[in-house]
């Protein structure tokens, strides 16, 4: 005898045809609310209905300015309330609604202000986006270098260039082409050694956090003699 | 005359007590637990923040360097969540509301022993 | 050859306990047609999830609305337990149920009152306002607070009743009973009353249906629809619970219907009373909602049936909270009812439907 309530996810077309299926069945429209996406500016719509002991939660999400929206105030009139409401505080554009106040049924100082991120929001997602950029320019950067050290592409003799010139100084740019293949392949390869995917962390302060203080000290130690033997293997490999 | 329909309950009033009182001659003893005012034991209390974390109405100020506790009474809405949330249970709801006052002004508790 | 006027209706009125515009299209004496305007209220407090987090958004919800403030509080924190899937013992069910009783015995006295001095009998408005008092005493010698009570939070009650306090509880409710009759009795049967209220704003079954009208405003036209049927928290405990229908759809039937649901209230809170459990009255909550967990409640308030929406995060704010209220669903229903009305009858049509304006837009 309680309250059952389900969720499903339909798309604008669904529309027409879930609201004449649930006059039809007899169902009650409850209400219609928009949640706004702060990551892209876009909204999603919930439609409500309700019937015995049933409540039936449909949402719509990614509705963008573009989007039209038919509306269902001529099978349900009473969601004129909540159409006029969604679009004078979200902005979603919809058609046909039975009384369309165009913007003035809520008559506020600001248009959209459902939509507008509030300080302490902004302060916590810009947050949350450095840390996740600076974690992103790592990766990317270990990528590219991991790229350069396997396929190190040297510029090539540009021989069209060579072709229409004389053969005096078609010799000399040639030297010229030569000695810049040559720099650029030394400048990649440095890169790549220094941006080589470093070993894992030196001190992996996360493991000693965990260990009480002698038991610490002893795995700091082994830990950084580890991290010498690695390093003198590498500068081994480089130099031959 | 049958449109005198509350005659009884009017004729009643005239001999019971009344149902007010001569406020502020008399004043009304209040129940135990009524909401009013937040008073802070200070000498108790260990200044771990959580009670201005938890406020709502973020009315309640620690100052750790200067060991102080300050509530602005103005803007607390009493509604004790400070109190529960206390682990040492310094904070207690006094049942008689602010005066109310011609300027803003903010309570502060100090320690006894605190850096001057 | 008579032209339309329009009449502007509010926001500031005499009869409206909060402001709501209407613009009335009247020809001679009668309304044509209806259009409601709101926005004067607008606080944006579902925005205010941003900056509070789960816990403390109770104080917010609480603060929507003075007369429905218990209701809210206790359907937000049913829904966002609905949401963390936190079960809440037993003893807590029975408090809150017993404070929203107490809270809609508290409303509907408010609205006989303000019903009574819209149509001036101002006699009856001191008497009902009188007994409400009782109920308040009730209020701030259990939770502290008269209006805004502050009991509910996310996982049980704060406070809990003793024995001396249920029975207190029970006392004045007694007293409350017997003079509530003759209340009643001067609602009911005085002419003028009757004169002002029988046959005003009727709205047909088929309309009610039609116009998705909750609350006593559908009741009183014959349409089932009570939230508490549904049987959640300590609702499920009771004997049997039936609403209260009422057959014709005008004023007078909404009138009937809110003094008999006074009544009802009544019966359940000593029925309630009588079988209250022991135990704990709050668990502790941990942790934060889910990402993309969804969950939906329906709460039976005063003046009809509330929706409450919750969609987490997965950080200690919760993403979206949504309160659709039932005077959001009734407008509709409103201004159906007020076509081809006399203009002296728009106050009592409006106040029929008891408008709580400051929940419809929070």
């Amino acid at each position: 005898m309680a309250l059952i309530t389900t969720f499903e996810d339909i798309t604008i077309a669904d529309l027409d045809a879930l609201k004449h299926q649930k006059q039809a069945e007899g169902w009650r429209c409850v209400q219609i609310f928009t949640t706004h996406n702060d990551d892209d500016g876009s909204n999603d719509l919930t439609y409500t209905f309700h019937k015995d002991d049933t409540q039936a939660n449909y949402r719509i999400k990614g509705i963008t300015d573009k989007d039209v929206i038919p509306s269902i105030t001529d099978v349900y009139f009473s969601a004129f309330v909540y159409e006029n409401e969604a679009h004078d505080l979200f902005g979603v554009n919809f058609e046909g609604i039975a009384i369309d106040f165009s913007g003035h049924f809520y008559d506020l100082a600001m248009n959209e202000p459902m939509t507008i991120m509030s300080p302490e929001k902004k302060a916590a997602r810009e947050k949350a986006a450095r840390v996740a950029a600076a974690k992103a320019a790592k990766a990317a950067k270990e990528k590219a270098a991991a790229e350069a050290a396997a396929a190190p592409a040297a510029p090539a003799i540009d021989e069209s260039k060579l072709a229409g010139l004389d053969p005096e100084k078609a010799a000399k740019v040639r030297a010229a082409m030569e000695a810049k293949a040559k720099r650029e392949a030394a400048k990649a390869a440095e890169a790549a050694a220094a941006a080589a995917p470093k070993p894992a962390p030196v001190i992996d302060e996360a493991k000693l956090a965990g260990m009480d203080p002698e038991k610490a000290a002893k795995v700091r130690a082994a830990m950084e003699a580890k991290a010498k033997r690695e390093a003198a293997k590498a500068a081994e490999r480089k130099g031959e | 005359m049958g449109a005198f329909k509350l005659g009884g309950m009017t004729l009643k009033s005239v001999f019971k007590k009344p149902e007010t009182i001569q406020y502020p001659a008399e004043t009304k003893t209040l129940p135990e637990g009524m909401k009013g005012h937040i008073v802070c034991d200070i000498e108790d209390c260990n200044l771990c923040s959580l009670c201005a974390k938890r406020c709502p109405a973020k009315t309640i100020q620690i100052d750790k360097a200067a060991q102080t506790w300050s509530i602005n009474r103005f803007q607390c809405v009493q509604c004790g969540a400070c109190v529960r949330e206390c682990p040492k249970g310094c904070l207690t709801m006094e049942p008689t509301y602010t005066a109310p006052s011609t300027s803003i002004s903010v309570t502060t508790y100090a320690k006894e022993d605190a850096a001057s | 050859m008579s032209k339309a006027t329009v009449i502007p209706f509010g926001p500031q009125h005499p009869v409206l306990p909060e402001p709501l515009h209407l613009d009335l299209v009247v020809e001679d004496e009668t309304v044509l047609e209806v259009i409601p305007q709101i926005g004067f209220i607008h606080r944006g407090l579902e925005k205010l999830v941003e900056t509070r987090d789960y816990n403390s958004f109770i104080y917010v919800a609480e603060r929507i609305c003075g007369i429905c403030s218990f209701g809210h509080s206790l359907g937000y924190a049913e829904t966002v337990e609905k949401l963390m899937g936190i079960e809440v013992p037993e003893r807590a069910d029975y408090i809150r149920v017993i404070l929203h009783e107490l809270s809609r015995i508290h409303s509907h006295l408010l609205w006989l009152g303000l019903a009574a001095d819209a149509f001036g009998y101002e006699a009856l408005f001191m008497h009902t306002w009188r007994l409400r008092e009782r109920i308040l005493d009730i209020f701030e010698l259990t939770t502290g607070g008269r209006v805004i009570l502050s009991a509910v939070c996310v996982g049980g009650v704060n406070r809990d009743f003793d024995a001396q306090v249920l029975s207190t509880i029970k006392e004045k409710m007694d007293s409350i009973r017997s003079e509530y009759k003759q209340i009643c009795n001067a609602f009911l049967k005085d002419s003028s009353v009757k004169n002002r209220l029988v046959g005003v704003g009727t709205l047909t079954r088929e309309e009610a249906i039609k116009y998705d009208c909750v609350g006593p405003f559908a009741r009183a036209s014959n349409v089932a629809i009570d939230c508490r049927m549904q049987a959640s928290g300590a609702y499920s405990r009771l004997s049997d619970f039936q609403p209260i229908v009422e057959k014709d759809g005008d004023c007078y039937a909404r009138l009937k219907v809110r003094l008999l649901e006074v009544l009802q209230s009544m019966d359940i809170i000593e029925e309630l009373i009588a079988t209250m459990p022991a135990g704990d009255i709050a668990v502790k909550v941990k942790g934060a909602p889910v990402e993309g967990a969804q969950a939906s409640n329906a709460l039976e308030q005063p003046r009809g049936e509330c929706y409450y929406y919750a969609l987490g995060n997965g950080t200690k704010n919760l993403e979206r909270m949504r309160m659709r209220t039932p005077t959001t669903a009734n407008l509709a229903g409103m201004t159906m009812a007020m076509k081809g009305c006399d203009l002296a009858d728009v106050n009592m049509i409006v106040l029929s439907i008891d408008p709580c304006i400051s929940c419809t837009e929070r």
